[in-house]
């Protein structure tokens, strides 16, 4: 067990003396998991509205698709986007297989069902009053929308958390989309399954414990959002 | 001039069921207006429609003389509704009161008008406006809630029970915060309520709701039975102490049928005043004797059993001498004067 304790010792050393290779891997985490947020959050937001907030035929059926989506297993969706992004796939002559925004597409597309179902579970829970009051206060079909949404505000802030928190800590896309090819497209979670390979589990454990500062600080951040 | 709203061929439903079915309907601008009825009549379905928050299943509303069309914004800037349920955004007092004027992109003088605004329900903006939505009591946010209203100046302000649920000081200053954009404005108010002393004192006139219909109008006394049969040409409802109230029998008697009886076609009988004999009396005790500053009348409420009897009075009429609320009246009618609601 005493990987553990050098573990941390390694992770103190790795963040504090500058490790490159440490830096690297975890500025690619940061950047991707950016990119599939940003994505993920733009998209998601508005059809969750859509899916909680209107009636319309179908909704029930859409929901049910949604809900089975938050089980997609990243490998899988790691090998959608590798067939679609290899040299033979559809989109192959875009070259976007082994970069950073190959993954940034598998993390979005494993991000996206996690903030429009929690998105409208949140808009769906909202006081049935809501609506009413904000359209006899006079508000149109935006401002409806806009302040629905803000008022919803916590819901969606967990969504978010919630996917950021599956974005930051899978494996399979990052791994297959990637390729952990070092300086490049290597992220933490993909480091910590090579180290782990090659024996290396003090590293491993620094690189885990790095993933958890980074959510820690994201968490935080997040939180003293949710006061206002 | 065009009516304020005119109502035709209007049917609304929820879940295949009719709620409300009003066949012609107007309603002149710049007046009260009381709306009266037991709960699930239809008074919250026909405000939400009148504030344009929803759209009715079938037929028209006018407003101003104009069909409005789905989602059409220019009416739902002038009409405001208080809902029934207060519901406030998960924000501080000032923005509530704020958000209506911040959808207009009306931010000319924000502050003073809101603190203003706060100022007519009674909540010192100071104290106030800086509270966020969950630090009021149900009273107070009841109050702001009529304050986001009252800031946009409407030209027809909507009221959804806007005194249920909260204390005696609150209501009083609501009432008066709402008569007060009336009288300045010239806002015309239509007032879902249970307070009919209230309405009674202030309405131009009180519209009663049964099952989705309007049945008539002013301040009658309604029956909703059920009737038994009397002899061969009266029936009567049972008021619940042991006294009855008997009318003639309608033509082709429904089993739902509503009787109204007029305020003016109801009297008090004096101390030693015999009925005449066409009349029926019953005996209750007087609840409320109002004055009528606009017709200089007294409307007169009495209670028989579970029924509250609506009476008007001219203001020197003899049985009025000595009457106190609290003491026993004496109610005469003419069962010929009662009038049906299939």
């Amino acid at each position: 067990m005493d990987y553990l304790f050098h573990g941390l010792l390694e992770a103190f050393r790795l963040l504090l003396g500058g490790d490159p290779e440490t830096y690297s891997a975890v500025a690619a985490t940061l950047k991707v998991s950016s990119y599939a947020m940003a994505a993920s959050l733009l998209m998601g937001i508005p059809l969750g509205f859509v899916l909680g907030h209107l009636r319309f035929p179908g909704r029930r059926q859409a929901r049910l698709v949604v809900d089975t989506l938050l089980s997609l297993p990243t490998v899988f969706i790691g090998l959608l986007v590798y067939a679609f992004v290899s040299r033979q796939g559809p989109l192959g002559h875009m070259g976007l297989l082994f970069t950073l925004p190959g993954i940034a597409i598998g993390q979005t597309l494993l991000a996206l069902p996690v903030v429009i179902a929690l998105t409208a579970t949140a808009v769906e829970s909202m006081d049935a009053n809501l609506r009413v009051t904000l359209l006899s206060l006079g508000a149109n079909r935006r401002q409806l929308m806009r302040d629905t949404l803000w008022e919803a505000r916590h819901g969606i802030l967990a969504a978010g958390l919630n996917a950021y928190g599956r974005v930051m800590t899978e494996v399979g896309i990052s791994m297959m989309v990637g390729g952990n090819i070092k300086w490049h497209t290597r992220t933490i979670t993909t480091a910590i399954a090579l180290e782990t390979n090659k024996g290396q589990f003090a590293l491993g454990i620094a690189l885990g414990l790095i993933l958890l500062l980074i959510a820690f600080g994201v968490t935080a951040a997040m939180s003293l959002l949710r006061r206002k | 001039m065009a009516p304020l709203y005119r109502l035709e061929r209007l049917r609304h439903h929820y879940d295949g069921h009719t709620v409300l079915a009003i066949d012609d309907w107007t309603l002149a601008a710049g007046s009260i207006t009381g709306l009266v009825g037991a709960n699930g009549c239809g008074k919250s379905t026909l405000l939400k429609l009148l504030g344009f928050v929803e759209r009715p299943a079938e037929g028209e509303i006018l407003f101003n003389g104009r069909r409005t069309v789905l989602r059409d914004e220019a009416p739902r800037r002038t009409v405001v509704l208080l809902p029934q349920e207060n519901h406030l955004l998960k924000r501080t007092v000032f923005a509530n009161v704020a958000y209506g004027l911040r959808v207009r992109k009306d931010r000319h003088q924000e502050r003073a008008r809101v603190a203003q605004a706060l100022e007519w329900v009674g909540l010192p903006a100071d104290t106030f406006a800086r509270r966020p939505w969950f630090a009021l009591s149900g009273g107070e946010a009841r109050r702001v809630a009529l304050a986001a209203r009252l800031v946009l100046r409407p030209q027809v302000l909507l009221l959804d029970e806007p005194t249920t649920s909260v204390d005696g000081a609150s209501a009083q200053r609501m009432k008066a915060a709402a008569l007060h954009a009336h009288r300045q404005w010239g806002t015309s108010l239509i007032i879902a309520s249970h307070d009919l002393s209230w309405l009674q004192e202030i309405c131009d006139d009180v519209i009663h709701l049964f099952a989705g219909r309007i049945l008539g109008t002013g301040l009658q006394t309604l029956l909703y039975g059920p009737w038994q049969a009397l002899g061969a040409d009266r029936v009567a409802m049972a008021l619940g102490d042991g006294q009855q109230f008997v009318a003639l029998r309608q033509a082709d008697p429904a089993p739902a049928a509503v009787a109204a009886i007029d305020p003016r076609r109801l009297t008090l009988l004096a101390a030693d005043q015999a009925p005449s004999a066409a009349q029926a009396v019953m005996e209750g005790i007087l609840t409320s004797l109002i004055l009528d500053q606009r017709a200089g009348g007294i409307h007169a409420s009495a209670r028989v059993g579970h029924t509250e009897f609506r009476v008007q009075l001219p203001a020197d009429h003899p049985a009025l001498a000595g009457l106190v609320p609290g003491r026993p009246a004496r109610i005469a009618y003419a069962p010929d004067d009662v009038r049906w609601y299939a």
